[in-house]
């Protein structure tokens, strides 16, 4: 496959993976710790969405789907597949704990990734095809344009019904 | 790729994880919502905890059936007895509601 569009299929993947399981698992609905209601504020005062600033003050202050993802393809290039990504799962699920996580985004995150780069493996994708591709994902949602990615995941959360109660 | 790890011994370290955190009285799953549960429980963290430490262990060198055995049993008995206390759930849940 080529590298290109091979990185780009899996920014692509690996951004529905990791904004589809943690939208599910509730964070746009409130934010977990301190540091994640300000990020959702001031998304806000700027323009955003509220629920879409929650999910990006979320995914800063605690390791989500988002962590899990690029850690498990880190860990599925540097030490092999399934075994990388098992590992990541179990290391994100104690980084959960530390920040006042309870952990299922994150280990669920790692542990589906795994699942598609063993699956994807089979039609030419390389592992390090998701450790690019998913920092081109989270750029998307961290490094861009806060205010109108904020919106779109707000969109989202209304669609999955996990949008914020608090106002 | 090739898939170089044995399967049956991560299904003997998820199994035997499984069965003893029941019998240690763990819930086999989280209260719900799940998503907002601290809940110790036997599917969630033993069951992802038990794979990862059999990952770990085969990465290190020690593989087999005995040894999946092995790491089923220490695993629940973590979850049960150590997991709480090495990482604590966060002592004041704030109310946003």
């Amino acid at each position: 496959m080529n590298e290109i569009v091979g990185i780009v299929l899996a920014a692509i993947i690996s951004w529905l993976n990791f904004v589809l399981i943690d939208t599910w698992m509730g964070l746009p609905e409130s934010p977990g710790v301190k540091g994640a209601e300000v990020i959702g504020r001031s998304v806000k005062k700027r323009g955003g969405d509220l629920a879409g600033g929650f999910f990006q003050g979320n995914i800063v202050c605690s390791p989500d789907a988002s962590a899990g993802t690029l850690l498990a393809s880190i860990a599925c290039y540097a030490i092999g597949t399934p075994e990388g990504g098992l590992i990541a799962a179990v290391l994100v699920y104690f980084g959960n704990r530390l920040c006042a996580d309870p952990g299922y985004a994150g280990t669920t995150g790692a542990l589906s990734i795994t699942v598609i780069i063993f699956l994807t493996s089979f039609i030419g994708f390389k592992v390090e095809y998701f450790i690019v591709g998913m920092v081109l994902a989270i750029l998307t949602i961290q490094g861009l344009y806060h205010t109108g990615a904020s919106r779109l995941l707000g969109k989202l959360a209304k669609k999955m019904g996990r949008y914020t109660k608090l106002t | 790729m090739i898939i170089h790890a044995n399967v049956l011994n991560y299904l003997i370290a998820l199994a035997v994880a499984i069965i003893l955190a029941l019998a240690l009285r763990l819930p086999l799953l989280p209260d719900k919502p799940m998503r907002d549960s601290w809940t110790v429980s036997a599917i969630f963290p033993t069951a992802v905890l038990a794979i990862g430490f059999y990952a770990m262990a085969y990465e290190l060198g020690y593989q087999g059936y005995i040894v999946a055995l092995i790491i089923g049993i220490i695993t629940a008995l973590f979850a049960k007895f150590i997991l709480e206390k090495l990482v604590p759930r966060p002592e004041t849940e704030e109310s946003h509601e």
